[in-house]
């Protein structure tokens, strides 16, 4: 695991209304950190899986997303895709902390710097 | 192609099944053997593994976008990294794939290459476009894999960007040449631009991957964007007519279906068909999303794109997307 990845991934967390967060890597390598026990670990990791799926279906229709916001009633998905190819995803319940601090979460992971 | 008989074997009558033996598969076990049967009846996509002996996978896309420009090129492997995901896109992979090691992979790998194989550009229409910007256009010559060059002056510079088979491969504008140039050109706030029959570059100085170049013009543009006094910010302008309407003027595009997926509205969509798939999928998505985590119904997907913002709805009744530019980074619609 990048040392700068884990980290980030970490301070990521600490805002409230911060239910769980995860990376997948270019090799399929997925790393999560959950935090609220309805967020469990195997189901982010999953959820990394299949956002990663959904990928090619824009890109098909010519759509090339810099990121993604899936809204659900109780809570918001936000999916960020670099051009090398990671992925983050962070799930924060709406009209919390977190959700006001998608954005800013967003524009750092861009700034990411994570070559060895 | 594959040099795993045992893989071939197993992915054979799955594919069948699941295409519901729309598919006709066709398997090989060498490069020699998939150009044979290549040459012997049309096909629309190849899956080519990337670990072969002899004739690797990347050297053998190379070989296929020169002979088969218009075969579909999906790269599989069983140890992916950027390095060889980035090589097999470079040689003319549409797709790059990790091999799966379960079923339920498998079922995902066919998904995509379902999705890759059944999507079709839009060709031969001609209309008339209200207003355009560069990364429009770039983006429909590389999805096309058009040829052209793509000639763009303001009032003080003119460059040229050349586009080959879908490919970027040269771009100029005074003394800069290769991504300096193309990231100069694509920074301009308005001007004018023709796009004219491809001729040889006096030099290939890009070979990035067109997708990347456009994401790193728009960081760029969006991290340099200051809002001139006397002149804001507008996308290049190619035909200026007013806005219908009660329309905002920065309104791009708007497609309401009922929840089966029938048009009931429509404006400024010109694939209405695609853009009704990708609802169904964005559907079937959030309904998978929403058995993994306990968020509730599913409202919306808003989706971020360079220079515009996207909010799809699928509800059991509608199906909504809109698509609106942005003006100054920040959506108006």
């Amino acid at each position: 695991m990048n040392p700068a990845l884990d980290q980030w991934l970490a301070s990521c967390i600490r805002a409230s209304g911060t239910l769980g967060c995860g990376v997948r890597l270019p090799d399929g390598t997925c790393v999560s950190r959950s935090v609220h026990e309805g967020f469990p670990q195997t189901h982010l990791d999953e959820t990394l899986r299949c956002l990663a799926e959904l990928s090619p279906v824009f890109s098909g229709q010519g759509l090339f997303p810099r990121w993604l916001t899936w809204a659900f009633e109780l809570g918001q998905i936000r999916v960020i895709i670099r051009s090398d190819g990671v992925l983050f995803v962070l799930a924060v319940q709406t009209n919390s902390l977190a959700a006001r601090n998608l954005d800013a979460l967003t524009g750092e992971f861009f700034e990411l710097k994570l070559a060895d | 192609m594959d040099d795993e008989k045992h893989f071939l074997e197993t992915i054979r009558p799955l594919f069948a099944g699941w295409s519901k033996n729309t598919w006709r598969i066709e398997v090989a076990l060498s490069a020699d053997q998939a150009l044979d049967i290549l040459k012997g009846s049309q096909f629309d996509l190849i899956v080519v593994d990337v670990n072969m002996p002899v004739l690797d996978g990347v050297q053998f896309l190379s070989i296929l976008s020169r002979r088969y420009p218009d075969l579909k090129k999906a790269a599989l492997t069983g140890l992916a990294n950027e390095e060889k995901r980035s090589a097999c896109l470079a040689n003319g992979a549409e797709l790059f794939i990790e091999k799966p090691r379960s079923a339920e992979g498998l079922k995902s790998v066919f998904t995509m290459l379902d999705e890759l194989v059944t999507w079709r550009p839009q060709t031969g229409f001609q209309g008339m476009l209200r207003r355009v910007n560069l990364q429009d256009v770039i983006q429909m010559e590389c999805l096309g894999r058009n040829s052209s060059i793509l000639e763009i002056n303001d009032r003080k510079v003119s460059g040229r960007i050349y586009i080959e088979d879908g490919r970027i491969i040269h771009a100029a504008v005074g003394s800069l040449a290769g991504e300096a140039a193309f990231q100069k050109l694509l920074a301009l706030a308005a001007g004018a631009f023709q796009l004219q029959p491809f001729e040889p570059p006096p030099a290939r100085t890009i070979e990035g991957q067109w997708e990347f170049l456009l994401m790193e013009a728009a960081r760029v543009r969006d991290e340099s964007a200051q809002p001139a006094a006397d002149a804001p910010p507008e996308p290049a302008r190619i035909l200026e007519t007013p806005p219908a309407d009660g329309l905002p003027s920065l309104l791009m595009e708007t497609l309401i279906c009922s929840g089966q997926g029938k048009p009931l509205y429509q404006w400024q969509c010109y694939d209405a068909n695609g853009r009704v798939e990708l609802l169904k999928k964005i559907s079937q998505y959030a309904a998978r999303l929403g058995r993994l985590l306990p968020l509730g119904k599913f409202d919306r997907l808003e989706i971020q794109l360079h220079d515009s913002r996207a909010v799809a709805q699928a509800k059991p009744d509608r199906l909504v997307y809109v698509q609106a530019a942005l003006e100054n980074g920040k959506p108006t619609a």
